[in-house]
């Protein structure tokens, strides 16, 4: 692992380079289940966050411990635990949440996002930094199931966490609330995200260029002079 | 050796996180029974305004609370049933009279069907045609004109097996409680 | 009659992948040939099947008479990890093209969402032993077909002129969005 990654990259890579859900494409089961609406996004995010956060700072912190051949059934344990508990205060605490968004708490134990967290980066890192990098990831999830949520919440049901804001005269999108409403909503989504980037890459390969032609274009001047 | 280890760091994170969750568990699971009890609670009265208390009536086959006013008197039943709608289970809690003639009122408890057109059951106009519906001998759903007799409920435009799944439902949860209710009483 | 709703219910209306957003990962990472969409469907089918059976056991033998509800998810991810493991090495042997077929999505057949939300489906409605193997087999053929639709589709895109932008996994969203609205009309049949 490179060590000359400043702390707070450690942290920003996971709200977009390395964005779960725009830039690899993990994590969608939960993603398109429960983004009905904004509120029901952002507690998913917060609960697969807390998941990830305690689990990264728990498994980095023991990552020379646990002898290799076992590293991803006791990954999985340790996971599901933490999963398990934030089922458990949820029911106790917040039981329309719960019923809201029903199966898909357990199911944060097969999040892609989280297991692959843990064998890309915390088995391999400091517990700081697996924290930072948890949180940068947690957080670029969240993100996602926010702006999908308020996008299906608002044209499928004209309302953002509850507020209305669009007019009566407007006919809510029905398919944004259904199944398809989902896929479709991300899929244009994830295709802007690589439209984004693609173009980003193309400029900065230009400006790359350009900047060679320069370079190229001045020793030509300047060899005849020095000679 | 190397077994030794595996198996030990094995048994340690078991034993941790199965300790751990069953602490957590003896602090959750009373919590939970009160918010599931709450929501039964706040279903019965809702569809038995008057309902101050309410006792469980053993009958196989359904939910069924005897309900009673402030002065302990009853004043009918909150019956819980269900069965298939457009899209999956539809579970159904309806406030029936004392005779068990007239439904006051409905809540669905469950649902699974399609958002917009199905899931227009719980919502108005079509609820408020259940208070006070007779629903004997059964109900009845009518499509296009607005019903005209005591037991008819219009169905809804584009969800009419959704309608119909309510209708069933309640029709067949009654039946269930009339048997049961008339061999005990005999 | 209840064990046939069971199955046309898991597999076609109310699908694992179209309607419950189960196993989204496969669906996108293997659906690109219909030979290696049906050797997916199947393991992944085979492995839903042997979970529902041994989950039903785990859930109704061990977990219920000692009280023990609060251990389901660590005790269900456990069992399906090793169950995995445990098709891998038979399929291994059997047949190394097909372990090259199916690739890394094999073992990651374990973070398969679909298999853990069949276990915890079967438990949370309380099906009998054969609801729960009805429903295990019913989720396999659903999560097969609609991966295998979707492979079709993939294949006939290959020739199609998808802008850059969207290829690989925005175009196949959009498909699954349309697969969806289609499998919405199976909704009556229950």
């Amino acid at each position: 692992m490179k060590k000359n990654v400043t702390l707070s990259k450690e942290f920003l890579k996971g709200l977009w380079d390395i964005n779960p859900v725009f830039r690899q494409a993990l994590g969608l089961c939960p993603l398109l289940a429960v983004t009905v609406s904004a509120i029901n996004g952002i507690a998913m995010g917060l609960a697969s966050t807390f998941v990830l956060v305690s689990a990264s700072l728990l498994i980095s912190s023991i990552r020379k411990l646990i002898p290799p051949q076992v590293r991803i059934a006791s990954f999985i344990v340790i996971i599901a635990t933490f999963v398990t508990i934030v089922d458990l205060v949820m029911k106790a605490k917040f039981p329309d949440l719960s019923k809201e968004l029903g199966p898909f708490i357990p199911l944060i134990v097969a999040n892609c996002v989280i297991l692959g967290r843990q064998e890309a980066f915390s088995s391999k890192n400091s517990p700081g930094r697996a924290v930072l990098d948890a949180f940068g990831i947690g957080f670029g999830f969240l993100i996602a199931l926010f702006v999908l949520g308020s996008i299906r919440e608002i044209l499928g049901s004209r309302t953002i966490l509850g507020f209305t804001v669009l007019p009566d005269s407007f006919e809510p999108w029905i398919v944004m609330i259904l199944p398809a409403g989902a896929f479709l909503t991300l899929g244009i989504l994830m295709g802007i995200a690589n439209a984004y980037n693609i173009r980003k890459e193309r400029i900065a390969k230009q400006t790359l260029m350009e900047k060679f032609k320069m370079a190229v274009a001045g020793r030509n001047v300047n060899q005849p002079e020095a000679k | 050796m190397k077994v030794y280890k595996i198996i030990t760091t094995l048994s340690v994170i078991g034993l941790m996180s199965g300790g751990i969750l069953s602490q957590l568990s003896n602090w959750a699971s009373p919590l939970i029974e009160a918010n599931r009890k709450a929501e039964t609670e706040r279903a019965i009265f809702l569809v038995q305004p008057g309902g101050k208390s309410y006792e469980m009536i053993n009958v196989p086959g359904v939910e069924l609370f005897k309900v009673f006013d402030e002065n302990i008197a009853s004043i009918g039943y909150a019956m819980v049933y269900n069965g298939n709608g457009y899209g999956g289970n539809i579970r159904i809690m309806a406030g029936i009279s004392d005779d068990l003639k007239e439904v006051r009122a409905i809540e669905v408890l469950e649902l699974a069907e399609t958002p917009g057109l199905g899931t227009k059951i719980t919502e108005e106009p079509f609820t408020t045609q259940f208070k006070g519906l007779t629903a004997y001998p059964s109900i009845e759903l009518i499509k296009g004109a607005p019903p005209l007799k005591p037991n008819e409920v219009q169905s809804i435009t584009g969800a009419t097996i959704s309608a119909k799944a309510v209708v069933d439902i309640i029709n067949n949860g009654l039946r269930i409680v009339r048997n049961s209710v008339s061999e005990g009483s005999q | 009659m209840e064990l046939i709703i069971i199955f046309i219910s898991a597999a076609v209306v109310n699908n694992f992948v179209l309607a419950y957003f189960l196993g989204i990962c496969p669906f996108i990472g293997v659906s690109n040939k219909i030979t290696s969409a049906v050797s997916m469907g199947m393991a992944t089918t085979f492995v839903m099947t042997i979970t529902a059976i041994v989950s039903w056991l785990l859930f109704n033998l061990v977990l219920v008479p000692y009280d023990l509800g609060f251990l389901q998810i660590p005790s269900f991810i456990l069992v399906i990890a090793s169950l995995v493991q445990f098709v891998e090495m038979v399929i291994k042997k059997v047949s190394q093209s097909l372990y090259r077929a199916l690739g890394i999505f094999l073992p990651l057949i374990t973070t398969n969402c679909a298999i853990l939300g069949l276990a915890l489906f079967a438990s949370m409605r309380s099906y009998t032993f054969p609801e729960s193997v009805v429903f295990g087999v019913g989720a396999g053929a659903g999560f097969t077909l609609a991966l295998t639709i979707m492979a079709g589709i993939r294949e006939e895109l290959e020739l199609a002129e998808v802008p850059e932008a969207f290829k690989g996994a925005p175009i196949t969203l959009i498909i699954a969005g349309i697969l969806a609205l289609a499998f919405m009309g199976f909704a009556g049949m229950i």
